[in-house]
């Protein structure tokens, strides 16, 4: 507009560009300058003054900016002749958007395009505003003005699109949807249609209104040709046929597509879907929710009868047969896996073919063996064996790898692979201990022999043989779990240590370690391996999961500050940068896209990690400053007084959460984070997935998500109440707004006990019961922390019952000494499930107890400089009262005495002592026939004897530098420094119960 | 047995395995949805069974005149699949699409000069060192620049190497 002319925003370009210069090379102060300078000239520039906004903005003077936009606006409303064009406007946007005010940027824009009606550049900038607000409606309203105004294909299509999403989003009739298509139809019979996003998005329209055959006949019609990938359009096409259950011609479109590209899999199942009538591999079409792998396909015959499915069977075989001839030399994966698609639907129907399926898994694995994906591939195939077959399929790949031998590469991949299938049969958990043990040994032995595969390989390479280490640590982990022995695991340290000096790339052995450090309590090691991953973006939402709750259970507060800083700013920004992104699809004229994108951000603010991450940045804010109740209270303050979090927890009680974890690269022992085969006795897992269980986290999450962010608004109506319980306690006689907070107090206890599964009286005999040891601890299950967060609430919504006191005191006592026992002078590695039970009562319910003695202390006090006593001091101090928060404070200090004295006697051990006490898990008995340290052993001799000429320099240089010692103190370190971290917090505690102490003793 | 389809968003949530290999960069969001948002057609993911993400491609398609061209911004492929000649399929998918639907002159892509194995890839497929750009990776490592000419570039003009190396700041594009 304006600018063509030489004009920005009304004002000369040769002025306004020294200060557009002057913000990109971030001189603000300058920029500054020259704008007052402009704006003596142009004062009533509405752009000079967005210009102005924008440089206090990025000057993080937010306030100046938010008042100059205002000013701007004023004067576009004001004046008739201002001018409107985009160029102000969008400038305004860019700064009100940051200051979080899209509604002005968004009424500005509605403004200026009710003045200049048909100003398509301004309409668009309205239709922006309406995508960063997520309004479909509006957005659809404002593209019709555009469309009816120029006539353009991609202005309807944004309506469409607008449409389309009010349905998925809003919930809204898909009566919308006839809409839209008798929009299209009409602009189509008119215009005809230029685009292919257009073809797809008029598609997709179709097909959610289930008028396939509809859109079979657009695909099949002139527009069909926009789409110029023949395979693409083939593949939209079988889909339609499929779903509008014209299975006789989808199968032919599908078997098109294969002759086209035999080696696509996907259409392949859609095939034999097809062929089988089977409708159900649709079911999850619509379901955008699909993230995580699937590994069962569900298959339905019911309608067949046997002779009808022997006949289709057989053509799905000739069909595979032709594409094998056709490929015979082109070493395609796809047919193979297709014959045992075949096998393994024969059987499902009721075939008895096991054998067979066992014949066509072997030969798979004959062709395939030596790759790293045998094992993935077959997966679902090894799921439907019989444990009795399964078993004695790993015994024929262990016969026929033998025979195998012609490279080295080869025979190493198979016995690699072979090792893969006995761990997803589950095979391995089977096994005698011995034979474990021989199988590692054996392992280790091919690993060393091996290495001079990878002599001459680039760093950056995978070796070969790299996957061998972790499936020794895994076997290792194993022994671990049913023997006890902690030689196993300390060895399993040791071989993923080594494996990681001689090539550090390797994420498997990180993740592997972090999550055996994590066990044995050197989490600053966790942590160090975590962040050699890397993980960054988006990755912070899928792979977060492998170390997120052990530092949410540790005394470790920087780095988790970090880590959740980190996570949450990267999904922050993404929620506000999305409907840019969003916008730009649009612009781009990629309309299937903006639907995607659409969802994708909603799918991220429902993150269930997001929510959780959201709490628990609050609640370690709390738990840092916990020492303080004035700290406490800043914190809460700007928490809003937690008001924001109980929202926060209702409103996800009424939604779904979305789980984007990538759970597939957790280890066999821990397949989730709330779960941890080793904590409990040795039973033979198997792999395969339930639906139950999922759904049964899924809910415990959600749950826990709302209990906690119910805590900070429970910790600040706490600290309210003991400031006139006290005044009640003596005068007895409440306040109209100590009994509002009381009452509120009260329903979010009732709430939070609904959330542990029981009513409140019932949690208060439960917690009593065990307070007097009728009941013991376990009855509270894994939530014992939650248990006693309540108590402690409870508490303090009845400060004046004796009783109470009473009852949180021996709780406290209770759980906390019964650990303490039961860890004895075990050491850290074999008792850090109990350490973080302890910190996390220390860090949560005991440090909330803590603080509400310190406000009740606070209240008890003489306020302000008066030294001298009151009368109602002196009524408190005889208060039963007062001699309850005394006793409590005794009670607590001595309990708190307990820990910190265990945690001194772990740290009195010298070094290397302990050091030396870690090796000797190690250390093998000559004549011993088995236990740990055999392929350490194995290794260790192996580095002994290795020469560069024949392992390379770089492995040989890696080899000479390896030292167990020094792997070993780094551990023991690791442990200590958890532990100090926790004696510190536990020590601030007991110095903060003291001063409380003193400080009652005068009143 | 390899789906090769386009890239869609939900794919980020199950690239884990393939992008925690210390090659393959993890970009920021706006990164990712700028390139679905602009060329969703030079984006896209190859799926094995059980829907495991095997490796995937972004690029894009810029440049005025005989330098309009495909560019491959990223290909990686898990190791779980490596040795399949995966990363050639996605290859040659987008120097189709380049060469058939945007009929452009040629593709590009940049490689680290210390990036031999990758390198070497590359000119397997066809590509030549068209130029060294210096400095290229954070001011530290060289960038080789390497090219393929698409049938439009009948004289194979776009590929013959230049003489000396350039710097950053004479890139065309970014």
């Amino acid at each position: 507009m304006s600018s063509k002319f030489g004009l920005a925003g009304g004002i000369p370009e040769r002025r306004v560009r020294p200060i557009w210069d002057a913000i990109d090379s971030r001189q603000f102060k300058n920029a500054l300058k020259l704008v007052s300078s402009l704006l003596s000239k142009y004062p009533k520039s509405p752009y000079a003054l967005a210009l102005k906004a924008l440089i206090h903005e990025r000057m993080g003077k937010t306030d100046e900016a938010l008042s100059v936009c205002l000013d701007a606006k004023e004067l576009l409303y004001k004046d008739d002749l201002a001018l409107m064009d985009d160029l102000t406007l969008s400038t305004l946007q860019i700064v009100l958007q940051r200051l979080d005010h899209l509604d002005l940027a968004t009424s500005c824009y509605a403004h200026a395009c009710g003045k200049f009606p048909n100003n398509l550049e301004l309409m668009m900038g309205l239709f922006n505003c309406y995508v960063r607000e997520y309004s479909f409606v509006k957005q659809q309203q404002t593209a019709i003005k555009m469309y009816k105004l120029a006539g353009e294909e991609r202005f309807l299509l944004w309506a469409v699109c607008s449409i389309q999403l009010q349905v998925l989003c809003d919930k809204s009739g898909e009566k919308l949807l006839l809409l839209a298509e008798g929009l299209l139809k009409k602009h189509i019979a008119s215009h005809s249609m230029h685009e292919p996003e257009a073809l797809m998005v008029y598609i997709s329209l179709l097909e959610q209104e289930s008028k396939y055959n509809d859109a079979l006949e657009v695909l099949s019609g002139d527009l069909g040709s926009l789409l110029m990938i023949e395979v693409d359009k083939l593949r939209i096409q079988g889909r339609l046929l499929a779903r509008a259950n014209d299975y006789s011609a989808a199968v032919d479109v599908y078997k098109k597509i294969l002759e086209l590209s035999p080696d696509d899999w996907e259409c392949f199942l859609h095939y034999l879907g097809c062929l089988l009538e089977d409708d159900s591999i649709w079911k999850y079409f619509d379901n955008i929710d699909q993230i995580h792998p699937t590994k069962h396909i569900e298959c339905k015959f019911s309608h067949l009868t046997e002779e009808m499915f022997d006949s289709r069977i057989s053509s799905a075989s000739d069909l595979v047969q032709k594409l094998l001839r056709d490929n015979e030399n082109s070493n395609l994966r796809g047919p193979y896996l297709a014959e045992l698609e075949i096998e393994k639907r024969k059987f499902l129907f009721g075939k008895k073919n096991e054998n067979k399926l066992l014949e066509s898994l072997l030969q798979y694995f004959l062709k395939f063996g030596h790759l790293a994906c045998y094992a993935s591939d077959v997966e679902a195939y090894l799921q439907v064996l019989s444990p009795k077959k399964k078993a004695e399929f790993v015994g024929m790949l262990v016969k026929n790898s033998d025979s195998f031998s012609e490279s080295a590469t080869k025979v190493l991949g198979q016995t690699t692979t072979i090792l893969k299938v006995q761990e997803l049969t589950g095979n391995i958990f089977e096994l005698p201990v011995d034979e474990i043990e021989a199988s590692a040994v054996k392992l280790a032995k091919l690993y060393c022999q091996n290495l001079s595969l990878s002599k001459d390989l680039d760093p950056q390479e995978s070796m070969f043989g790299e996957e061998l280490l972790s499936l020794i640590s895994n076997m290792l982990v194993q022994l671990f779990w049913r023997t006890r022995d902690f030689g196993y695991l300390a060895e399993a340290i040791m071989v993923l240590e080594l494996g990681l000096t001689i090539r550090g790339h390797v994420w498997q052995y990180k993740i592997l370690l972090l999550h055996i450090y994590s066990y044995v309590g050197a989490l600053p090691l966790a942590f160090e391996r975590y962040k050699a991953l890397d993980v960054k973006n988006i990755l912070t939402e899928t792979v977060s999961h492998h170390i997120l709750r052990q530092m949410l259970e540790s005394p470790m507060w920087v780095d988790l500050s970090n880590l959740l800083k980190d996570y949450l700013k990267f999904m922050d920004d993404h929620l506000r940068e999305s409907a840019d992104l969003t916008f730009l699809a649009y612009r781009h004229r990629n309309y299937s896209k903006v639907i995607e994108f659409v969802l994708f951000k909603q799918r991220l603010q429902h993150s269930n990690q997001y929510q959780a991450a959201r709490v628990e940045a609050a609640v370690l804010q709390l738990k840092q400053n916990a020492d303080s109740v004035e700290e406490e209270e800043r914190i809460l303050e700007n928490l809003k007084s937690g008001v924001q979090l109980v929202e926060l927890s209702n409103e996800i009680g009424s939604k779904t959460l979305r789980f984007n974890e990538d759970m597939q690269t957790r280890p066999w022992w821990t397949p989730c984070p709330e779960k941890n085969y080793l904590l409990g006795p040795f039973e033979e897992i198997s792999y395969g997935s339930n639906e139950n269980v999922k759904e049964d986290r899924e809910e415990n999450m959600k749950r826990a998500i709302q209990r906690k962010s119910l805590l900070p608004r429970m910790i600040y109506l706490s600290i309210q109440s003991t400031s006139t319980a006290l005044k009640e306690s003596v005068e007895t006689n409440g306040s109209g707004s100590d009994v509002k907070i009381g009452g509120e107090l009260k329903c979010l206890l009732e709430e939070y006990t609904k959330m542990l599964g029981c009513s409140l009286s019932d949690a208060v005999e439960m917690i009593t019961e065990i307070s007097q040891g009728a009941r013991t601890s376990e009855s509270l299950g894994s939530n014992l922390v939650d248990w006693l967060n309540f108590a402690v609430f409870w508490n303090a919504w009845s400060l004046s019952s004796h009783e109470h006191w009473h009852v949180l005191n021996s709780l406290f006592e209770r759980l906390i000494l019964d650990r303490v026992r039961s860890m004895g002078s075990s050491d850290m590695s074999s008792c850090y499930s109990d350490v973080q039970v302890l910190v996390q009562i220390v860090t949560e319910p005991l440090a909330w107890h803590s603080l509400i003695i310190q406000a009740c202390t606070r209240s008890s006090l003489p306020s302000g400089k008066k030294k001298k006593k009151n009368q109602h001091s002196d009524q408190l101090s005889s208060s039963p009262m007062s001699q309850a928060i005394k006793d409590s404070i005794q009670s607590l200090c001595s309990t708190i005495q307990e820990v910190s004295s265990w945690l001194l006697n772990q740290l009195n051990h010298p070094e290397d002592e302990q050091v030396e006490r870690f090796l000797s898990t190690l250390k093998r008995d000559e004549d011993a026939a088995g236990g740990p340290g055999q392929i350490l052993g194995v290794l260790e001799s192996f580095i002994a004897s290795s020469e560069e000429s024949e392992v390379g320099n770089r492995i040989f240089q890696a080899l000479k530098s390896w030292n167990t010692a020094d792997t070993t103190r780094k551990t023991v370190m690791a442990q200590q420094r958890v532990l100090r971290e926790f004696l510190q917090i536990c020590e601030s505690k007991r110095k903060l119960l003291e001063t409380l102490k003193q400080q009652m003793s005068h009143v | 047995m390899t789906t090769i389809r386009r890239f869609s968003c939900n794919d980020l949530l199950r690239f884990t395995s393939v992008n925690l290999d210390h090659l393959t960069e993890t970009f920021n969001m706006s990164f990712y949805m700028t390139y679905l948002a602009r060329w969703p057609d030079y984006f896209h993911v190859a799926e094995g069974p059980g829907n495991r993400v095997m490796g995937y491609i972004m690029g894009k398609v810029e440049g005025q005149g005989e330098s309009w061209h495909g560019h491959v911004t990223a290909v990686t492929v898990s190791p779980e699949y490596r040795r399949q000649q995966l990363a050639k399929k996605l290859m040659n998918l987008l120097e189709d699409i380049s060469d058939k639907i945007d009929k452009a002159y040629f593709v590009d892509l940049f490689v680290r000069a210390s990036n031999t194995p990758a390198i070497k890839m590359y000119e397997k497929l066809g590509y030549i060192i068209y130029r060294r750009v210096l400095r290229y990776y954070s001011g530290e490592e060289d960038g080789l620049d390497m090219r393929k000419a698409l049938s439009r570039d009948v004289e194979k003009k776009s590929v013959i190497p230049l003489k000396r190396p350039i710097t950053p700041d004479e890139l065309e594009y970014d």
